[in-house]
């Protein structure tokens, strides 16, 4: 394992400042409490007479509900409350769902998957939740299942909602279009058009593919888990979510209460990855707190996260028009995304899938379309990478099979294409602010491109490419300073593992010249927190990071005047060093500045930020995208052309960091997120059979990346290029190089032995029935039949 | 069906001699987690593949969340909280923060559990050794190879540690 810091970076880490915060791989606020057992996550969280929820879930994938008598479970050992459709109150909104209002709490009239929540039961114990579950009896009547894109898609296709459910249509800029429902099973599509069709008729070749991918589980460790306190006049929740404000506003909704009624509580998240954002376990454990009077922890098991959120199988159609010399000039392009049962954030998840499908490439016309399909499966939803990478997959696949097909170098096809650094994306969009072929050289000169290979080996490139920061997020934050120099940094930026708390520490410190150890991040209480719509779209170091850069700025400038002021100097000459002023050669400590003014009991200066991207009548998407998140491999890859399997000898990953707050931990998240993206590409799915069973929803079954399946070789290259939008030139980081690790692979293959595996996972058997393909076409292709042998 | 017989277990917990009592199906992690209130001991998949709630038994690691706790009787166990020595990390405790081998944290006890089993049987091992006895754990977040380059690097101030005579570390 080699690291590299490239660029603009490496001369400032020489600097021997002790307050130079940024850059510096400093150990992570968090890291002694995550080392030593003390962190304290959502589901350590223990009230004084806590219930304990469980739930019976649906064994039908598609079933009108008969019957749910739950009488006999009302009287069970321990019982205090139940919650079957009969129990809901009045009051409450029945559904929810972010564009889409689909998802009933608890299923009313008909379950649409197996595993959807049926009834639920808080009770002193697990055990005695789990043994009252098992008396609630329920009658089904099955209904015709779709269980897959196509099932779905079919002409007299059964509906799983015969009649619209709630829902609405964002504003959206020049281009780009939604609708709820176009057609039947479609809950949403987005498309997005720019530039003239009629530049296909110009093009030299026009090629046209269809791509597979697979979906994933987030496997978060710490599982979905709430606990919730309702009285007469509030509801506390300690939740593990991305989203607390988003949650305390939904949980407002549905009860139909005040959000100042609401409160959530946040503790370190174990893991996300998308899946804890919006509501998830709170609803359930908030009524039946209501109904008992008791607060109720709501866990739920590693299998039932599989019946909880996913990512989006899809099926991807692309068809490219190109000139000659490799030149790319027009896309026309078709994402279905399996969106499961319930429309969770799928509709938010097409709206990048299908802006992404381009790559970043310099289309001249671009047509693309994003459905969200409706199947009998566990509803996906907000999953790392957020449609970008299904887009990815297509896109760099194909690129490479273009370049093949014209006999261009896939490096050169890619360097003659990608959209230079200021160039923007689309009309209307901010400029790239990463050189993409800069990158796209050093991840593949890292694994020998262009130098020869043994038989059977190849090599394979891919760029990743997606907006970064969120549509219409904002953030702020609040800095606060003792009398003494401590310091408060409160922010709703949630720390689930990406490191943000410690970076945005650093910016601070960085601003207000004080050592780390000052900066105290206060813990996530809705009530007091700074408003932050939710921790996602990377958007921590750029977004929560401008916003508390501006609070830092802000509260020094508070300082400088006061003590200019005070000590009747000119604000430009005295500068705040670890909580003093320096005027010339003295050094007056803040202390004693404050107390002469505001006597013994002393002040505190605070400060606040915001930052959001301006709306923009011009931009797609609302607002220009405020970073892009580039992520490049290579991979070099050994195929056995005898049984298909291949063994990846090298994968070198790359992102830009434009600055690094933190080099230690950018380089954690390009390669957590690669080598999630590698297990997807090698092996790792959820498995249904035909009929909406889940075949591998266990930890036995199923497989993801463990540290022995990492490649032989595995680098990463942690580029700052310097163009971010971020405090000091920072981008966000956390989803870049999730987007091109499996197209490089599948590229390197095709270098190794000419044949293209185009659905995911990558196994040994698909290789190997591209071989036989290949092979038994070039039999067919030696041995041309005569053309009257055909008739 | 009326409450289970409970019955009592006395082991050795992070250096003390402890007595539990608990229904005979009660697993090892909720003896430590709820009795013991050890919850830097994680219970994430319930079924001995994840790792999360590893803990040393007599020195040899086992998932807590597979384990009755009666079958720790008379045994030894040590938990990621019991490497804390009069408030000081063990030399793993200090490589894991100091080369963030963690990102959401929730594997990380049992991670660097392993690592004590590991290092207490091989105390140099190479990468290759380290991968390969680190792959009963899953870690969702950081790609393995930040976890792997702590190891190493605790192995090597235990090493220096040992050579220097200051190795006073359960």
């Amino acid at each position: 394992m080699t690291r590299d810091l490239e660029g603009h970076g490496a001369s400032r880490l020489l600097s021997n400042d002790p307050l130079a915060s940024i850059g510096r791989d400093v150990e992570r606020s968090d890291a002694r409490d995550k080392t030593t057992g003390r962190a304290v996550y959502t589901v350590d969280i223990d009230l004084p007479g806590m219930l304990h929820a469980k739930v019976l879930r649906s064994s039908r994938p598609h079933a009108m509900l008969l019957r749910v008598d739950a009488e006999a479970a009302r009287c069970a050992r321990g019982v205090h409350a139940v919650l079957t459709r009969d129990d809901v109150p009045e009051h409450v909104v029945p559904s929810y769902g972010w564009f889409v209002k689909d998802q009933p709490i608890v299923a009313s009239d008909r379950v649409r998957f197996i595993g959807e929540v049926v009834a639920a039961v808080a009770a002193e114990s697990e055990a005695d939740a789990i043994a009252a579950l098992k008396l609630i009896q329920v009658d089904y009547e099955d209904l015709p299942v779709v269980a897959s894109i196509e099932a779905a898609l079919d002409h007299g296709a059964p509906e799983l909602f015969p009649s619209a459910p709630p829902g609405f249509v964002p504003h959206y800029g020049p281009g780009a279009r939604g609708g709820l429902r176009p057609a039947p099973n479609v809950c949403y599509e987005f498309g997005y058009t720019c530039g003239d069709a009629a530049l296909f008729e110009t093009c030299d070749h026009v090629f046209e593919d269809e791509f597979r991918f697979s979906r994933m589980q987030h496997y978060h460790l710490e599982p979905f888990v709430s606990v919730v306190k309702a009285s007469a006049e509030r509801l506390e929740v300690w939740s593990a979510t991305q989203t607390p404000f988003l949650l305390r506003k939904e949980l407002a909704n549905l009860l139909r209460i005040a959000e100042t009624s609401v409160s959530v509580k946040t503790h370190y998240v174990g893991g996300a990855f998308g899946a804890k954002a919006h509501l998830r376990t709170e609803p359930i454990a908030a009524l039946l707190s209501q109904a008992s009077g008791r607060p109720v922890r709501f866990c739920l098991t590693l299998e039932e996260a599989f019946f909880t959120s996913s990512q989006h199988a899809a099926v991807i159609r692309l068809r490219t028009g190109v000139m000659s010399d490799g030149r790319v000039v027009a896309r026309k392009g078709q994402i279905d995304l399996d969106a499961g049962a319930y429309s969770d954030a799928s509709p938010l998840v097409a709206e990048k899938a299908g802006y992404r499908l381009p790559g970043g490439y310099r289309f001249q016309h671009i047509d693309s379309t994003a459905r969200c399909v409706m199947t009998n499966t566990t509803p996906a939803g907000a999953f790392r990478g957020f449609g970008g990478t299904q887009a990815l997959w297509a896109s760099e696949s194909q690129i490479d099979m273009i370049a093949r097909r014209l006999g261009v170098d896939p490096f050169e096809m890619r360097r003659m294409n990608l959209i230079g650094l200021g160039e923007p994306f689309v009309p209307g969009e901010s400029g790239c602010d990463s050189d993409m072929v800069e990158g796209l050289a050093l991840v593949a000169d890292r694994v020998g491109y262009g130098r020869p290979l043994p038989p059977n080996q190849g090599i394979g490139i891919a760029v990743g490419f997606k907006d970064g920061g969120g549509v219409n997020k904002p953030a702020q934050a609040r800095v606060k300073v003792t009398m003494g120099g401590d310091v408060f940094l409160a922010t709703a930026a949630i720390e689930m593992g990406q490191g943000s708390g410690t970076a945005l520490s650093q910016i601070v410190a960085e601003i207000l010249r004080c050592p780390l150890s000052r900066v105290r991040q206060v813990p996530i209480d809705t009530d007091s927190a700074p408003f932050d719509p939710g921790t996602h779209s990377s958007s921590g170091t750029v977004v929560m990071g401008r916003a508390v850069e501006k609070a830092a700025v802000a509260l020094r400038d508070k300082v400088l005047d006061f003590a200019s002021e005070t000590m009747g100097v000119p604000k430009d000459e005295i500068l705040l060093e670890d909580w003093q002023i320096l005027h010339g050669q003295k050094a007056m400590p803040l202390r004693a500045l404050i107390i002469r003014e505001f006597g013994g009991p002393g002040f505190e200066f605070t400060a606040e930020g915001y930052f959001k991207a301006k709306l923009d009548a011009e931009a797609p998407l609302d607002n220009k995208c405020v970073f892009w998140e580039i992520g490049w491999a290579a991979a070099k890859v050994a195929v056995d052309v005898e049984t298909g399997r291949f063994n990846v000898l090298d994968l070198c990953v790359s992102g830009d960091a434009g600055r690094a707050i933190n080099p230690l931990t950018c380089r954690g998240q390009d390669e957590g997120a690669a080598v999630m993206a590698y297990g997807q590409t090698l092996f790792e799915r959820m498995l249904y059979d035909g009929e909406g069973q889940l075949l591998n929803g266990d930890p036995l079954m199923y497989r993801l990346a463990m540290s022995e399946d990492l490649p032989r070789s595995f680098q990463s290259i942690l580029q700052e290029q310097g163009h971010g939008a971020g405090p000091f030139g920072a981008k966000g980081m956390g989803e870049g190089t999730m987007l091109p690790v499996a197209a490089a692979i599948a590229n390197a293959i095709h270098d190794a032995v000419g044949v293209r595996v185009t659905e995911l996972p990558i196994t040994a058997e698909r290789v190997l029935r591209a071989l036989k393909q290949r092979d038994a076409a070039s039999v067919r292709n030696c041995n041309p039949l005569p053309s009257h042998a055909l008739t | 069906m009326g409450a289970e017989a409970e019955f009592g277990i006395s082991f050795r917990l992070n250096g003390r001699d402890v007595v539990a009592k608990c229904p005979p199906t009660t697993p090892l992690v909720s003896v430590l987690r709820d009795h013991f209130a050890l919850k830097g001991v994680k219970l994430s998949c319930s079924r001995a593949v994840c790792g999360s709630c590893v803990v040393l038994v007599d020195g040899l690691p086992g998932a807590s969340c597979s384990m009755f706790a009666f079958q720790v009787e008379g045994a030894e166990v040590l938990t990621v909280e019991g490497l804390v020595t009069d408030g000081k990390p063990h030399p793993i405790q200090a490589a894991f923060a100091a080369n963030t081998a963690f990102q959401c944290g929730y594997c990380t006890a049992g991670m660097i559990m392993l690592t004590k089993s590991l290092l207490d049987r091989v105390p140099r091992p190479d990468r290759e050794t380290v991968r390969s006895w680190l792959s009963s754990n899953v870690c969702r977040c950081t790609g393995y190879e930040m976890i792997i380059d702590a190891v190493i690097a605790a192995s090597r101030s235990l090493a220096i540690e040992a050579r220097d005579g200051e190795g006073a570390h359960r």
